[in-house]
């Protein structure tokens, strides 16, 4: 393979992989900056994406688990992709929903820690949940064979890339620039923007914020649902990957800034193309990677690249 | 009937009971100033009737209209009509002029699923009408509004309450730290206001400067209402002006 095509394969392979980071983190970052809750259990939203894609596009042959045990180890509707793909964010914005009500609002106003202690209890609940009913070994989710080889366009059919990672790169970006456009033009994002920064002063307004702020942890629960259907087929499938995830796509919105949007898309970014380029070099490294930038971000700027800087209210 | 009428509220931060057994009135239509010196609890007071949280109220009731709204929460207290510009103005400092001002009509905003009933009768103003009262803010529409000088904060927290269906305007402390020239300018804004019929609870620590626009004051001190009468009055009577303001 010649250099530049190499390059080149690089940096789309990264772009995809960020573009998995930054459908976490657009989300994690609005919940974070919009409500003040810290979801360590945004990576079980991930998770469930997956399943439930998985789940919905093809038909399952379960090997072990509970589900195989009763005797349901034949299970997926077998819808195909194309449904999956628009009806995962539904089912994990209304598991967001739930979520929101039942762990967000009751520890909205406790510590941090005291979230973070109850999220991550929640994740590991549903990661071994998953564990024992489909088991703990992979499932097969593989791309649709309509988007295994590499695009047939001129210059694209060159470069080893299957069509479903330009996919998973184009659907973030079109889903990112809606949350954008529903933030910056919408009356909910004017009431979400002026929320971060002062909620008591947005109720003296007479808004009541429960409203929106559901509808945010919905919409940042649907993108971790989408990021699992989209990044399924492309890593193995296991109850482990929710959690997996969790530390790159909290390193993203750190190293991004808190609540912001561009922020998550330009740490998401770099973040998948230092993997990719580390993954085809030294790739053993990879991991330590991220943390080596995330270091030096937080070294630099405290706030995250786009993150403003903390005032007092 | 009064517009409000605040009977023997005891007002509590967690354990520290704040307000005592106090007592206010305001009339429709006039100016009522609320003085005392720092600490004495009149953004206690304000707080307590807009529904902020904390303080709470354990005792005692708040009426607006005739309507108990003691406890309420603050989002629904605003749409009865009652609108409070804050301790320190509170823009959104993240958002243009313009946004800090189009916020205010979501409440009212038809379209919006997380609508509150508005029961004000109260008449808001457009963002015509308060960029003709604050022509400064109209120049200055797209700026950030943490770019603001203090005093064009001041006026765009009023003007951003006035697009509020607007009865009643509590304004705490609207002269602070504005220079004698602002302080000129916000007062006549708060004069113009209040000729257009909106009734104004005004607390300030430039008691003077209040008394001057009021046409009846109350001065707390320590939680407890210790003088009430009209503006005359206080003006006459010394003994208070010194024991509680210092003036
Ligand atoms: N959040 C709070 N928690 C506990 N105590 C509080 C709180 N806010 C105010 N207090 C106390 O309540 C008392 C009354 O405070 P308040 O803010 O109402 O005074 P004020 O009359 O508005 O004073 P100033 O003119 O300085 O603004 C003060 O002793 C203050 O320390
Ligand atoms: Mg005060």
């Amino acid at each position: 393979m010649s250099f530049h095509i190499e390059v080149i394969t690089i940096l789309l392979n990264g772009l995809q992989q960020g573009a998995i980071y930054v459908l976490l983190a657009v989300g994690l970052s609005i919940i974070l900056g919009t409500l003040k809750f810290v979801n360590f259990a945004h990576g079980a939203l991930y998770l469930i994406g997956t399943y439930a894609g998985l789940l919905l596009a093809l038909d399952v042959n379960l090997t072990s688990g509970l589900l195989a045990e009763w005797g349901y180890g034949q299970l997926g509707l077998g819808l195909g992709y194309i449904p999956a793909l628009f009806l995962v964010p539904v089912v994990v914005f209304v598991v967001g929903l739930a979520m929101e009500r039942l762990v967000v609002e009751p520890f909205k106003n406790r510590p941090d820690t005291d979230q973070i202690l109850v999220t991550f209890g929640l994740a590991i609940i549903v990661q071994e949940l998953f564990r024992a009913m489909f088991g703990s070994g992979s499932l097969p989710f593989s791309q649709p064979t309509w988007a295994q080889g590499a695009p047939s366009v001129p210059f694209l059919s060159a470069i080893p890339i299957s069509q479903w990672r330009y996919y998973v790169i184009g659907i973030t970006a079109v889903l990112v620039l809606i949350v954008y456009l529903l933030v910056e033009y919408t009356d909910f994002g004017l009431v979400v923007r002026a929320g971060t920064r002062d909620p008591e002063m947005v109720e003296l307004l007479g808004i009541r914020l429960s409203r929106p702020y559901l509808l945010v942890f919905g919409i940042g629960a649907a993108l971790a649902g989408v990021a699992g259907v989209v990044g399924g087929p492309l890593n193995p499938v296991n109850p482990t990957i929710g959690n997996e995830i969790l530390v790159p796509a909290f390193l993203t919105v750190v190293i991004g800034g808190v609540g912001s949007i561009a922020g998550a898309v330009l740490g998401g970014t770099l973040f998948g193309i230092t993997q990719a380029i580390l993954v085809s070099t030294y790739s053993a490294w990879a991991q330590v990677g991220l943390y080596a930038i995330a270091a030096i971000v937080l070294l630099l700027r405290p706030q995250g690249l786009l993150g403003e800087e903390e005032v007092a209210p | 009937m009064s517009l409000l009428e605040v009977d023997s509220i005891d007002a509590y931060y967690g354990e520290s009971h704040i307000l005592r057994d106090l007592s206010l009135t305001v009339e429709e239509g006039e100016i009522c100033a609320l003085l005392g010196r720092n600490g004495a609890g009149k953004t206690t007071t304000l707080r307590s009737i807009s529904g902020a949280k904390p303080p709470t109220v354990e005792e005692g009731t708040v009426q607006f209209k005739g309507d108990d709204i003691t406890g309420m929460h603050a989002d629904d207290v605003a749409m009865q009509g009652i609108s409070l510009v804050p301790e320190e103005r509170r823009v959104f400092a993240n958002l243009t002029v313009a946004e800090n001002l189009e916020i205010a009509d979501v409440s009212r905003n038809a379209s919006n699923t997380w609508r509150r009933r508005l029961t004000s009768t109260g008449q808001s103003m457009s963002t015509d009408q308060v960029y003709d009262d604050f022509p400064r803010l109209r120049e200055r529409k797209t700026q950030i509004a943490g770019t603001l000088s203090g005093g064009e904060q001041q006026m765009l927290a009023i003007a951003r309450a006035l697009k509020q269906s607007t009865d009643l305007l509590l304004l705490d402390e609207p002269y602070e730290g504005l220079a004698p020239q602002i302080v000129d300018d916000v007062e006549s804004a708060i004069e113009r206001i209040n000729d257009q019929g909106v009734t104004i609870l005004l607390v300030e620590q430039n008691a003077a400067a209040a008394i001057n626009i009021a046409d009846r004051a109350y001065v707390v001190d320590q939680g407890a209402t210790v003088f009430r009468g009209s503006a005359d009055e206080l003006r006459a009577d010394e003994q208070t002006r010194e024991q509680y303001l210092g003036v």
